[in-house]
């Protein structure tokens, strides 16, 4: 995973997401804030999936964990933005720890499984639980205070355009982060466990504890995703928590490129367009998002990185048996 | 040297009807660079397995150092010093060769808790883990990918890999197989070497009677899950019985 | 009391069953093939909709629809295995994964398009409708039907597998896939066989829920993988008297849920397979693997 972009092109990259947030309709904003949140969604996973080599079906449980958690932290509690996000990450984390615990001494199909049941668990409880979590309208009016620092400075983020600038701090926090965890030795022996568990162990790799860790990193990830997706809609939905919003960071990640840092945010953006132009035609976009995985997993493995890397001669990277 | 570092006692294992291991009382002395041989199906990787923990012990007790590593997990025994290699080539396939090695080296480093480090920055990690490549001859190689390199080369990295870890006590499985002539006397010398420098204590399961017979300070014969024959390899090579079960009359 | 605890085991006897209809087929397929088939309750689903089409528009009987139903599932499964699957045997598992994911999408959706996104109720069965009286309550006689039915399939299975040629070869080819092709055994197309008939058993355990649910939606296929996912996970995968333990147990504690504490139905059933789960990882019945 020796990628060597230079510094040069991510500058670039950061200032046509600023030119965007300054210049651009409101259409655009709202489009590439979308963007930005399935990217930290898909970082955070690709690092259980195309780092660590587990796949898991439940991630939407820790994407609504981040979200209600804010959700009640700013109806019940106080209403800063900040700190409504930190809490939606501690629960998305909590709830990651305690299932992953169930889930991460299995492995592979078991684990696939449990992550898709426990996910759905999730929903149901959501759902179920009318009184407490506003069932299937899910929570609602969920102010968006200005970010004030102990009562001197308040900088507002009413409109999507100042938000917007919010979002993308965190957007390029969260790719910062997840570039360094995938860079340091920890990330190395993630990538030791994906390729083989079994001679992990016997380097010295408490396995278990490692894919819980990797569990919970990527559940918190999801789980700030969440949070900023209530702040933005101002709503917290028990969809969130559905398989078929936990698919969304697979297919994102495998059609960007599974073992690329870049891919999954590559996918995002291919994601988010596909989409767009999708539901101008048909409001089953669903049916597309099967036919365009199953186009990926049938022939395009290595996802658009992969393809590129394929262009320039480089050879295609793509999870191995 | 002569302390017994590893003390199995009746170690019993059964696949099904199959008896691999049946009551087995063994003990490893530090620093004996001790041989495993027997024929196929002799239980010789059962026992690797059951000491190293790749698989569950169902009766008996394994010590290791004067501690109970009978149910520990594999990660733990490791950590205590007990490592293996395996017979067929178990590396990881998508990472460079350096990476391999630096795998094991910065785990047992407990580096690899580090969240925010960076691994190209771990200058002590790196020296380390191209002083086990230069043991094993595959220093030219470091950036290639794991599945480019020969089988040869892959078998030396096997090796490598549990070298990396730095334990006190290494099971080699067919450790030589598949090498050319020249990695095997270059690894065996390691091995002699290594013996010798008394860090680490060697047991290798092996077929080649000759680096058997010319290595070994003590040759262990297992036969269906007992131990036929125990002693120097002078004495093997004379008891009747192996000879009879095992090296037929051709030594 | 008693009148209420009873008809809450033999509701949940009849709910178990449909489960164990749908976790054979899913459980023989993972047995042999290894493949974890996602779309699985997708063909559940399909099963009952090509049943009801037969149903009303055929004006047929139930058991035409029984019978043509499935058929037209397994045309739809033989698709799917020979020119998808089959290419991903071979591949990490997180692709044949999604790969039975990606038809999941497909097929839900397909039948929003086709039958409309609402949800369709079926015409009232003219045989095996009515009920009975059982400890001074009514009981439908259909349900005892499919109590009956349940038992039935899993001799059925039982008897193929462990004493027909057909079973024999699969058994011998789950276990050594290469060995079974040293010695002549087609394998591929044992495969798709294995497939097929697991696809099968899902699309009638459907037919056979068209008069028992009463409403067939595009989620149905939803509900019920994930019920036999965790029958899987408490029976261990793989293991069929496993499933059919499993899926017995699952439906009469559904059952008690849904009696007793309403909201929280699904959730008793969660709570037994973390238990499970913590005490028996690889399931009650579960093997290695």
């Amino acid at each position: 995973m020796k990628k060597t972009w230079p510094t040069l092109f991510i500058l670039l990259i950061i200032a046509v997401l600023i030119g965007i947030g300054l210049f651009s309709g409101r259409f655009m904003i709202y489009l590439t804030i979308r963007v930005m949140l399935l990217g930290i969604f898909a970082l955070g996973y690709n690092l259980l999936l195309g780092r660590t080599g587990l796949l898991s079906f439940g991630h939407g449980a820790f994407y609504a964990a981040g979200a209600y958690g804010l959700g009640f932290f700013s109806l019940h509690l106080s209403s800063h933005p900040l700190l409504g996000i930190v809490t939606g990450i501690a629960a998305a984390a909590l709830l990651a720890l305690i299932i992953g615990f169930f889930c991460v001494r299995h492995t592979e199909i078991y684990f696939a499984m449990l992550t898709l049941a426990f996910g759905m668990m999730v929903f149901s409880l959501i759902w179920n639980l009318r009184d407490f979590t506003g069932g299937d309208d899910g929570l609602v009016g969920i102010m968006r205070e200005a970010v004030s620092f102990f009562g001197l400075i308040k900088i507002p983020i009413k409109t999507d355009k100042q938000f917007y600038f919010l979002i993308l701090i965190f957007f390029l926090l969260s790719a910062w982060v997840v570039h360094r965890l995938q860079n340091s030795p920890f990330g190395l022996a993630l990538a030791g466990i994906r390729e083989n568990s079994n001679r992990s162990e016997f380097a010295g790799v408490s396995v278990k504890n490692y894919r819980l860790a990797v569990f919970v990193i990527s559940g918190a990830f999801a789980g700030l995703a969440g949070a900023l997706e209530t702040l933005l809609e101002s709503n917290a939905r028990p969809f969130m928590a559905h398989w078929s919003h936990s698919a969304e960071p697979i297919l994102v990640s495998l059609l960007g490129g599974l073992l690329s840092f870049t891919g999954p945010l590559v996918g995002s953006v291919f994601f988010i367009a596909m989409r767009e132009i999708i539901q101008r035609f048909t409001e089953n976009w669903m049916l597309w998002f099967g036919v365009v995985l199953l186009i990926v997993i049938m022939g395009f493995r290595g996802g658009v990185v992969g393809v590129l890397e394929g262009l320039l001669g480089r050879s295609r990277k793509e999870l191995k048996e | 040297m002569g302390e017994v570092i590893l003390d199995i006692k009746k170690l019993t294992n059964f696949f099904g009807q199959v008896c691999t291991a049946t009551n087995l009382d063994l003990r490893i002395e530090s620093g004996v660079l001790t041989s495993i041989i027997g024929p196929n199906g002799a239980g010789k990787s059962t026992l690797i397995n059951l000491i190293t923990g790749n698989l569950p012990v169902q009766s008996g007790t394994i010590f290791f150092k004067n501690q109970d590593i009978t149910h520990l997990p594999i990660h733990k025994r490791v950590r205590l010093g007990v490592c293996r290699s395996f017979q067929i080539v178990n590396i990881f396939p998508e990472l460079t060769v350096l990476e391999n090695i630096m795998i094991p080296i910065l785990t047992m480093a407990g580096r690899t808790w580090r969240l925010f480090a960076k691994t190209a920055q771990e200058k002590a990690g790196r020296t380390q883990a191209e002083a086990v490549l230069e043991r094993v001859g595959l220093i030219q190689r470091k950036d290639t990918v794991a599945n480019a390199l020969s089988h040869g080369d892959q078998r030396l990295l096997e090796v490598g890999v549990a070298l990396a870890v730095n334990p006190s006590l290494l099971f080699l499985d067919e450790p030589t197989a598949g090498m050319n002539p020249v990695e095997r006397v270059r690894l065996l010398e390691n091995i002699r070497q290594l013996s010798k420098d008394g860090r680490t204590t060697f047991v290798l399961v092996e077929h080649d009677m000759d680096i058997v017979f010319s290595l070994s300070d003590r040759v262990i014969v297992l036969h269906r899950g007992i131990i036929l024959g125990d002693g120097n390899p002078d004495e093997i090579r004379s008891n009747k019985q192996v000879r009879e079960v095992y090296l037929g009359d051709s030594v | 009391m008693l009148q209420s605890v009873a008809h809450v085991i033999l509701a949940g006897l009849s709910t178990g069953m449909f489960i164990w209809l749908v976790a054979s087929g899913l459980t023989l397929i993972f047995g042999v093939l290894g493949v974890l088939n996602f779309a699985h309750g997708s063909f559940y689903m399909l099963g009952a909709y090509f049943c009801f089409t037969v149903l009303k528009y055929l004006g047929a009987n139930f058991w035409l629809g029984l019978l043509l139903g499935p058929i037209c599932v397994c045309i739809i499964g033989f698709l799917v295995e020979r020119f998808f699957l089959r290419y991903v045997y071979h591949l990490a598992l997180p692709y044949q994964l999604l790969l039975t994911f990606a038809f999941v999408l497909i097929f839900d959706n397909l039948v929003k398009m086709v039958w409309g996104a609402g949800s369709l109720t079926p015409p009232d069965l003219r045989s095996l409708s009515g009920s009975l009286e059982i400890i001074g309550r009514k009981f439908p006689i259909y349900n005892l039907f499919i109590i009956g039915v349940g038992p039935l399939v899993a001799l059925g299975l039982w008897l193929m597998i462990e004493k027909s040629w057909w079973g024999r070869i699969i058994r011998a080819a789950s276990s050594d896939r290469e060995m079974a092709a040293a010695i002549g055994v087609p394998v591929p197309a044992l495969f798709t066989s294995v497939f097929l008939f697991g696809t099968w058993l899902g699309a009638i355990g459907g037919g056979l829920a068209v008069p028992y649910v009463g409403l067939l939606t595009s989620g149905m296929g939803e509900t019920i993988i994930i019920e036999a996912f965790i029958v899987a996970v408490i029976g261990g995968l793989g293991s069929l008297k496993g499933a059919f333990v499993g899926a017995l147990i699952i439906g009469i504690l559904t059952a008690f849920g849904t009696r007793f504490f309403p909201a929280f139905d699904m959730f008793l059933t969660f709570i037994l397979m973390a238990i499970v789960l913590l005490w028996k990882p690889q399931g009650l019945f579960g093997g290695t693997k």
